[in-house]
């Protein structure tokens, strides 16, 4: 198959589609909706014996006082439905009341055993006895436990039972969540994913620390291959407007950002330094007409590109069939920055290069 | 080349030798197929990116696929709960923890959790406070089995004459403390102290009045409902062979004693074993992994669910007591893990709300021998009265189960999905050639990377996101050999070697910045999503080792020809 030569006129025009494509995600980032992995909540996914009306069912659901977001799928395996809960004010109440206790627990533990041999420790043990029971009967209010922390003697069977409440307080949400659905849908199975406040931090801060990481080996080493500092940059910034573009489509068409979407992009990151890569060592280790090299390399950076698209494709047809989250947040990402790719790496970083070229030419 | 040329040919034969061996590997280290197939991969990978020899790299590849193939044959590949259905259930830690905890934790759980035998349990970190632990093909049994044995974890029981005298929940953890030496009383060398609440103090008062020297009998999850078939030879344990046998089950029996849960002690060939009845339909029989098949088949027959022990586990060690009697020091079977002496002073009755402590001595001379013995003594005793190696209390979230039968339709779909993937390829890499003798060997290699990713992933577990990773492998797994078909048909006059090294240049560093950027993902602690980076990145190095450069050997073969 021959293409014409896209950089044999006045290639300076071909980053025109690329920034526009950048703006345009720009826009959009902001709008990128977080998954329950960065978010916090729970998700209740059901697999349903009949279909069932996805708006009916949230309005039931919020009349009973549960802030749900409802979506319906019709899969190759059957129907199937998502309820999203947001992150609860009695779970992240719960969470802080822990990491509390748990930083006094030991010490009053401590100053009980010394108050026992020692009746002088006494009163600094009933003062911070009286702090921890404040603490413990939160607690045991949020999980509806019927109990008060003054009764119970130690501070071993204290904290069993704060732990008992901690775990109700989840469960508790959980179920009450889950009866309330039984009420309405039949389903034939149902997975809960809870994500505490301190799951959702601690997601949020890896994910932070990975992709800082990745992106300073992958600058370091971009550098150390090619000790030339214009072709570098220009790399890196094809890279990174792929990622742009990819984060704008995933704005524009509601695919959240999840740990899954997360590791795609990641991929994205050395897949859209392939092309970039391959099209730099052409243009400036090899001799010859620069528009020539560079449309060579079009060829088969397409080709690369358009076999990555239909492998994705394939995956994104996958998931829109079983509707499994994870393929098609992977997918639906990739595809995403794929095409991307091919505007960043031949409209951004082709014309870069030749300018480059042709310059020091 | 002929057979005999490549028979005379060191290299190959050096391939040969390693192949033979890992197969060997594969069929006799089951469990460990994985992470020999991913030795195999870079050693055969790295030899032949030095030797260079064409039909070495080729060698090497073949090598590896047959490899693969055999392993897929001999063990079975495993998938995660999504594709074979089961059950998720939550275990969410009193605190966080840091990740040389969390690894102990994740560990300690999977050995508890050994026990189902036959089916593979799954247990990793999420975040720093919680682990899932996946039970595929799960029935309620095993799922209640499980949940209990969570749920008890490292329960500590202090047991004098058949009596408990203390138990972990009345110790208070925060005082447990090793003593220094200034501490250290009475020629004791090391020496362990904690506190423990006042009901707890009542209680092992009581216990262990007037019981001075009895030994204390430290269990750590000691088993309920149980009996205990010995061979003569594991009874007698570390007593060596003419140690009295009557005398050494004596001992045994008086270390099982609890009150209305005695463990009954059966050794074969001195007790009768043809009237023993099982208990409960629950009641267990532990027996060693070396006793006779007809004892086992007995068991059976009387209803007991007979539980299989290594011999070592079955055979306790024993101590000399001061009046030179044998003491079960420990016997890992039933948990029991230690039995210090009582000292009088405990045990005339007087309440000590002071704490307790338990000492020891080492033997030995050798100074650096003694430190690490006495370091080792106390750390076993730490553990042991804080309920275990669990640093931490944990309890159980609510469990997921996902249904079989979905999981399965799941994985057809997506065995398909590759199919799929691998001929829409195939078909856009044919428009762009239009010549079968690119296309074919495109394939091939295609073809063999995915087997062998599939056996490999397949070793440890494949789930979605390592599926989602393979399908992505083989698109992005592809573009290498495009980048050496295209510059091997071009024609600007250079070389066949000089081609090579072009395409060889840009494929190295692909490979290096793709592997670059997805190694944070993979050490980081996003286990929901590792298994993507790890096909990803297995990919990458076995193209870059491997299928690149027999790639490169073929085209070099069909397409050098032509010009």
């Amino acid at each position: 198959m021959e293409f014409p030569n896209l950089y044999k006129g006045d290639y300076r025009l071909l980053i025109i589609p690329p920034l526009l494509l950048i703006l345009i995600s720009l826009y959009f980032i902001p709008q990128i909706q977080l998954g329950v992995d960065f978010k916090g909540g729970m998700l209740v996914s059901m697999n349903l014996d009949e279909e069932i009306n996805g708006e009916d069912l949230q309005t039931k659901l919020i009349d009973d006082g549960i802030d749900a977001d409802v979506r319906v799928f019709d899969t190759a395996v059957g129907p199937k439905a998502e309820v999203e809960v947001p992150q609860n004010e009695n779970l992240v109440r719960a969470d802080e009341l822990k990491n509390e206790f748990n930083s006094m627990v030991e010490e009053v533990a401590l100053l009980e055993v010394r108050s026992i041999n020692n009746a002088s420790a006494m009163p600094e043990y009933q003062e911070k006895r009286v702090e921890l029971n404040a603490i413990a009967n939160e607690m045991f209010d949020l999980g509806g436990l019927n109990t008060r922390a003054e009764l119970i003697d130690s501070v071993n069977e204290l904290q069993k039972d704060f732990n008992d409440a901690y775990n109700s307080v989840y469960s508790n949400f959980e179920t009450s969540i889950t009866n309330t659905i039984d009420k309405y849908v039949e389903y034939n199975s149902i997975s809960i994913q809870t994500v505490s406040p301190r799951l959702k931090a601690h997601f949020l801060d890896s994910a932070r620390d990975v992709v800082i990481l990745s992106a300073v080996l992958s600058i370091i080493f971009v550098f150390l291959f090619f000790r030339i500092i214009v072709p570098s940059i220009a790399v890196l910034i094809g890279a990174l407007s792929d990622i742009v573009i990819a984060l704008g489509v995933m704005g524009f068409f509601g695919i959240p950002f999840t740990l899954p979407s997360f590791a795609a992009l990641l991929m994205l990151i050395g897949y859209s330094l392939d092309t970039d890569v391959m099209l730099t060592m052409r243009m400036i280790k090899r001799k010859g007409d620069p528009r020539e090299k560079a449309y060579d390399s079009m060829k088969t950076g397409t080709t690369m590109t358009g076999t990555a698209i239909v492998a994705f494709s394939v995956l994104f047809v996958l998931a829109t069939l079983t509707h499994i989250p994870t393929y098609f947040e992977i997918s639906a990402v990739a595809l995403a920055g794929l095409i991307g790719d091919l505007f960043a790496t031949w409209g951004i970083n082709a014309v870069l290069l030749l300018w480059y070229a042709e310059k020091k030419g | 080349m002929d057979t005999d040329t490549l028979l005379k040919d060191k290299k190959f034969l050096a391939i040969a030798v390693l192949f033979i061996l890992f197969v060997a590997g594969i069929i006799v280290y089951g469990k460990y197929s994985g992470l020999l197939l991913m030795f195999a991969l870079i050693l055969f990978g790295t030899l032949a990116l030095t030797w260079k020899e064409n039909h070495i790299k080729i060698a090497g590849l073949a090598a590896l696929l047959i490899l693969s193939i055999a392993n897929m044959a001999v063990n079975p590949m495993k998938f995660g709960i999504d594709f074979v259905g089961g059950t998720r259930i939550p275990v969410v830690l009193e605190k966080p923890v840091d990740q040389n905890t969390m690894g102990e934790l994740v560990d300690t759980i999977k050995k508890r959790t050994k026990v189902l035998g036959l089916t593979e349990v799954n247990v990793r970190a999420i975040g720093d406070d919680r682990i899932y632990v996946e039970i595929p093909n799960s029935t309620e049994e095993d799922i209640t089995f499980i949940e209990s044995t969570l749920s008890h974890q490292g329960v500590y029981l202090g047991i004098t004459d058949g009596e408990i005298a203390i138990s972990g929940e009345d110790i208070y953890r925060s005082t447990i403390y090793a003593l220094t030496g200034a501490q250290l009383q009475g020629g004791a060398d090391w020496g362990v102290g904690f506190s423990v609440n006042k009901k707890g103090v009542e209680q092992f008062t009581n216990v262990v009045e007037g019981k001075a020297y009895y030994p204390l009998y430290m269990f750590l999850d000691r088993p309920s409902d149980v009996i205990i078939v010995l061979t003569e030879d594991e009874a007698k344990g570390n007593a060596g062979e003419d140690a009295p046998v009557g005398e050494l089950t004596e001992s045994l029996r008086d270390s099982l004693r609890l009150e209305n849960d005695d463990i009954e002690l059966y050794v074969i060939g001195k007790d009768d074993l043809s009237n023993i009845t099982p208990k409960t339909n629950k009641t267990k029989a532990y027996i060693s992994t070396d006793a006779p098949e007809d004892v086992r088949g007995l068991l059976y027959g009387s209803g007991f669910e007979v539980i299989e022990f290594e011999p070592e586990e079955m055979a306790p060690v024993y101590t000399p007591s001061r009046q030179n009697k044998m003491v079960v020091e420990s016997w890992e079977a039933v948990g029991l893990l230690s039995s210090p002496t009582l000292s009088p002073e405990v045990t005339d009755g007087t309440s000590n709300y002071r704490g307790y402590i338990i000492s020891g001595s080492v033997s030995g001379a050798d100074p650096a021998e003694r430190a690490k013995q006495k370091d080792e003594n106390v750390k076993k005793i730490e553990s042991i009265l804080k309920g275990g190696s669990l640093p931490v209390q944990i309890s159980l979230g609510s469990k997921t189960t996902l249904p079989a039968s979905l999981g399965k339709e799941f994985l057809n779909l997506s065995l398909i999905g590759i199919t799929a993937a691998l001929v829409v390829m195939s078909l856009l890499i044919g428009i762009r050639y239009m010549k079968v003798k690119i296309i074919l060997p495109i394939i091939a290699i295609s073809i063999t990377e995915l087997i062998i990713l599939l056996s490999l992933l397949g070793s440890f577990t494949i789930d979605l996101a390592a599926m989602a990773g393979i399908i992505a492998a083989i698109g992005v797994g592809v573009d290498a050999q495009i980048v050496i078909t295209d510059e091997l048909l071009k024609k600007t006059g250079q070389s066949l070697m000089d081609k090579m090294d072009n395409a060889f240049a840009i494929i190295k560093m692909n490979v290096i910045i793709a592997i670059v950027a997805m190694l944070p993902l993979l050490f980081s602690d996003l286990v929901e999503v590792i298994g993507f980076a790890i096909s990803t990145i297995l990919g990458a190095l076995l193209g870059f080792l491997l299928s690149r450069p027999a790639y490169a050997v073929i085209a070099e073969k069909l397409l050098g020809k032509e010009e």
